[in-house]
């Protein structure tokens, strides 16, 4: 039994997420602790009991069977993504949910977990070679459906997400750095020049770099970079040529939060709380920034600042290393599992976390945009909580199968 | 593909580009919490950085001649930043303020909850007097302070309340649909334009960052101001509204209950709407007293109720055209076709009564004289299906689609309206007589009779009414206009000219029941109709429109309870006609008698 469990249980990465989501519980009930606990906290708390069940479900589901419910299941997701945007309910400006009663569901959040599971099947198939352009255009597909969905709702962020979930996913399953070079260069370039000469030269030069490390031949270098150069130029000329309104809304769609709320404030409010929590924090239930609610609706994108606020530099560390641990961890899984699949699987749940607590830290902290994602296992929100247990339900499970071919 | 190598190599990448990032985040946490905890520190102690929201200008609106219609005015609120609040000051703000505690408490708890450090509205559009005590009490009411915010201003002496709308203060429900916009204590257009362009009206907020000490007083904006955020005006609306029309059909109701509507026939622009009685406007831009509202909604007028696009009365002889065009149309019967009026008629065991003996009449002479027995026979000639299809060709059991938001269907018959009411065959030819001179089971409002009247004077034209001719953008300096949307009633020219011929004569010429609507130096044409009211005296209505030969204005006009349309509903029509068309009412310069109709005179008109 002893070596049963040791065998087959990664408890590191368990701990660490239940660590994360008490971290999580705790932050929530401090920000939103009003002479005891607040509806908030009470609802996480349920749903992380939820998630916790729903992870175990997961964890212990046969390898051959998630590989054969995956397209099943990734159709019926779309569906109720489609179905949001025409029954759904706005919230917040954004028409993503299905509301019973007080509780709701947002399907955007359980379309990550299934469009990995989608994805990876797909990908592990031995006859799929992805320099064929028609076996790249339906692994693209895959992920390009759930992003035209969840942009119509409108929520750029999940969106980003998964741009952010397919890209290394393709290189984890064997595309060329050539094939990696075409798709992300001209997308870097017109994100780069809208933001600027700079980040677009930038860009550029990044590119030169990489070609000369990687020893790229010098007529496929040439024409990427032609392109890359091409589509910058066109993109600012064509900003250029918009109307200052037009503009303003381009930059308002790079920068949702920025325009309407002025984010300013609640980024530099939330560096304060940062900055002030020093070395030790403040203490629980004693950070002022917290306390007083200087940041809106804290418990949702900036809980971050909450424990960096009350436990200061230990707390705040204490949380990197959880998920730093639980990335790298899962990348060393991921590359040592026999079969591609769950390879391929644990691969998508690193990049989306990844991309979670990059936008979500970064912007926290000050170092990146104002862009509405959350933290995973932290934030408030029960969709999202469910889907991430969920996700950590699947590191689990490919490690239990990473002797599986 | 699948061999270790590749993902060795690649494993690689993942853990130095994860790596970069967790190096990242670790320098800025020492960065932070280490080298700058002291500076972030003192500036949480002293909450030093506030928000503070800039209310944009709502845009204005101006009349079809350039006549600024709806203003804004300075007005200041008194607001109260939570955690500064002292409870000892309750009283002497009460006080001031001539406010409930309960109110006070309740408002300062709602704004805690978004963010204790921000201002939240306590009272709006404070007199001077209030102003000059928060002013003189400022060292003892701390967190007390005032704030301006533009207030909706009226500067004509038209109400227009119906049409322009009122705003108020934005309601919990609407907070948690509409997002992010708005927040507690915002003003939101409620009804009428205000409510159908409040995304135009509304501007965009701006945003201070306002650098307070630890006694929480302001010390300047943050940053030099350079990381506010600028409001933006709202856009302006220019509307198809002529504004002194408004005032007068305004004025010429004042004592009454009633509508008019009128419409330009060349595009469908509304001249005038107005519902009578309505309400001071200025009374409901912002916190309205609960004594105001209940004062409104308890009414027995009801002065909030659109009488011009809600209510369905029967058209009563209005309608008798759209019958006659049904029939002349369908080829039923010609212009010579004739009855011979003997002042009732008798269907089955039921006698159906004229107002006159009119003898032998035909389709001109029966809307001249609006002769009943005419039109209950040709009803039973024409029959339901085809008045029904014509009554839905010309908008009527639907509504019209106009900006302004609220608006009835009414209620237009059909055969299977009364197979659903009374069961299939359990109805008879008898039930429908009464349709053809426009009473019984039919309700249509004075904003679907205007625009029937304006497809009467444009020979089918039915341009979808509407109020706003041009949008101002003010941040992209465009310029939206509204193009007017038409539908063609193809119906043959001799049938519009015999009808229209009909409108003429009921106004011009002897034996017509329309004359109280004549304007001096202009050919009217219009229709007499009054609306059987079992509750009460008829309501009178009146449609038309002019000139005759090149028409400018529609017009419908509805006085509820009075009696005739001829005596009470047709001079209104003329007065608003003759406003529009001379842009002054100039019968009393021409030296020429009023218009007021004989006791005898009015006698004659029954219709």
């Amino acid at each position: 039994m002893q070596n049963w469990f040791s065998e087959n249980i990664n408890l590191g990465i368990l701990i660490s997420t239940l660590l994360l989501v008490l971290i999580g519980l705790g932050s929530i009930y401090s920000a939103t602790y009003d002479a005891g606990a607040s509806d908030f906290f009470n609802r996480q708390l349920i749903w992380a009991g939820i998630g916790l069940v729903a992870m175990l479900i997961v964890m212990f589901i046969p390898f051959r069977t998630l590989q054969l419910i995956s397209y099943p299941l990734y159709i019926f997701s779309i569906l109720l993504l489609i179905g949001v945007l025409i029954f759904g309910k706005t919230v917040a400006g954004s028409k993503s949910w299905f509301g019973f009663g007080s509780f709701g569901l947002q399907p955007s959040e359980f379309v990550k977990v299934t469009c990995v599971l989608a994805l990876a099947t797909y990908l592990s198939d031995k006859k799929i070679n992805l320099s064929r352009f028609k076996n790249l255009l339906v692994a693209v597909s895959i992920v390009l459906i759930p992003i035209a969905l969840i942009i119509r709702q409108p929520d750029v962020g999940t969106a980003i997400i998964y741009v952010l979930m397919l890209i290394p996913v393709l290189y984890w399953a064997g595309a060329s750095l050539t094939l990696m070079l075409i798709i992300i260069s001209p997308a870097a370039a017109a994100v780069a020049a809208l933001f600027g000469i700079t980040p677009f030269l930038i860009v550029l030069g990044t590119l030169l770099i990489t070609f000369f490390v990687l020893k790229e031949n010098k007529l496929i270098s040439a024409i990427i970079f032609s392109i890359t150069v091409l589509v910058g130029v066109s993109v600012q000329f064509i900003y250029g040529k918009l109307a200052p309104y037009q503009q303003k809304r381009i930059d308002t769609f790079l920068n949702p939060e920025a325009d309407p709320l002025g984010s300013g404030y609640n980024v530099i409010q939330s560096k304060v709380a940062i900055g002030s929590g020093g070395v030790f924090g403040k203490g629980f239930l004693e950070g002022s920034q917290t306390q007083l609610n200087f940041i809106p609706a804290q418990w949702t994108d900036f809980i971050y600042c909450v424990p960096a606020e009350e436990f200061g530099f230990v707390g705040s560390i204490l949380i990197l290393i959880l998920f730093a641990y639980i990335l790298f961890r899962s990348i060393n899984v991921a590359s040592t599992a026999k079969s591609r699949f769950a390879s391929l699987v644990t691969m998508g749940v690193v990049s989306i976390f990844s991309a979670h607590i990059l936008i979500n830290i970064g912007m926290v902290m000050g170092i990146m945009p104002v862009i509405g994602v959350p933290l995973p296992l932290l934030s408030y929100g029960g969709s999202f909580l469910l889907s991430s247990m969920l996700m950590v339900g699947l590191l689990l499970n490919m490690y239990i199968n990473r002797k599986e071919y | 593909m699948t061999d270790n190598f590749t993902y060795h190599s690649r494993k690689n990448v993942f853990y130095v580009i994860l790596g970069i990032v967790f190096i990242v985040f670790f320098v800025r946490l020492i960065q932070l919490q280490f080298l700058y905890s002291e500076k972030y520190g003192k500036m949480s102690a002293e909450n030093a950085i506030r928000n503070v929201a800039v209310a944009p200008l709502r845009g204005y609106m101006y009349d079809r001649n350039g006549i600024l219609v709806v203003d804004n005015r300075p007005a200041y609120n008194v607001t109260v930043t939570p955690v500064e609040f002292e409870n000892k000051n309750l009283e002497l703000l009460t006080e001031i303020l001539k406010m409930e505690k309960e109110e006070v408490l309740e408002r300062i708890e709602k704004g805690k909850k978004y963010n204790r450090f921000s201002p939240v509205k306590i009272k709006r559009d404070v007199d001077f007097q209030t102003l000059s005590f928060v002013e003189e009490y400022s060292g003892q009411l701390k967190g007390i302070e005032y704030q301006f915010e533009p207030k909706r201003y009226y500067p004509t002496k038209a109400h227009g309340s119906h049409l322009v709308g009122y705003i108020k203060e934005i309601t919990e429900s609407q907070l948690q649909k509409l997002g992010d916009f708005y927040r507690q204590g915002d003003i939101i257009g409620a009804s009428g334009l205000e409510a159908g362009y409040e995304k135009y009206l509304r501007g965009k907020k701006g945003f201070e960052l306002i650098t307070v000490d630890a006694e929480g007083k302001i010390i300047g904006n943050f940053n030099d101001g350079k990381s506010d955020i600028q409001p933006v005006e709202g856009d302006d609306l220019e509307l198809t509204l002529d504004i002194k029309v408004q005032a007068l059909a305004e004025s010429l109701l004042s004592d009454k209950r009633g509508a008019v509507v009128a419409i330009d026939p060349t595009d469908g622009g509304i001249i005038a709407l107005v519902s009578k009685p309505d309400f001071n406007p200025e009374l409901l831009s912002g916190v309205t007293p609960f004594s105001v509202w209940q004062q409104l909604n308890t009414d027995p007028a009801k002065p909030l109720f659109n009488r011009a696009t809600l209510t369905k009365y029967p058209p009563g002889s209005t309608f008798k055209m759209l019958l006659a065009l049904a029939a002349l149309q369908e080829g039923i019967i010609d212009e010579n076709w004739r009855v011979n009026c003997r002042g009732s008629f008798t269907f089955g065991n039921k006698v159906f009564k004229d107002m006159h003996v009119h003898g032998s009449t035909n389709v001109v002479e029966a809307i001249q004289r609006s002769c009943n027995v005419f039109f209950y026979q040709l009803m039973l000639k024409t029959g339901l299906p085809t008045w029904t299809k014509y009554g839905k060709q010309f908008g009527f059991g639907a509504p019209t689609g106009i900006d302004i938001l609220e608006e009835n269907s009414g209620l237009l018959p059909s055969e299977e309206y009364y197979n659903r009411r009374y069961g299939k065959g359990r109805w008879t030819q008898g039930y429908l007589v009464s349709l053809g001179i426009g009473q019984g089971e039919l309700g249509v409002s004075p904003l679907q009779l205007a625009a029937y009247a304006m497809a009467l004077a444009n020979e089918g034209k039915y341009y979808k009414p509407h109020v706003v001719d041009k949008i101002k953008e003010k941040e992209s300096k465009k310029i939206i206009k509204v193009e007017p949307v038409m539908r063609q009633i193809n119906l043959k020219n001799e049938v519009w000219n015999a009808v229209r011929e009909g409108l003429y004569r009921a106004v011009n010429v002897a034996g017509g029941t329309g004359a109280a609507a004549r304007v001096p130096g202009i050919n009217v044409a219009g229709k007499t109709g009054t609306a059987q009211n079992p509750h009460g005296k008829d309501h009178a209505w009146f449609i038309g429109f002019a000139p005759y030969e090149n028409p400018k204005i529609a017009i419908c006009v509805l006085v509820e309870n009075v009696g005739y349309g001829g005596v009470f509903a047709a001079p209104i029509a003329g007065l608003c006609i003759e406003q529009f068309l001379y842009g002054e009412i100039i019968r009393n310069k021409l030296n020429q008698p009023k218009i007021i109709l004989t006791k005898t005179e009015a006698e004659q008109i029954r219709d």
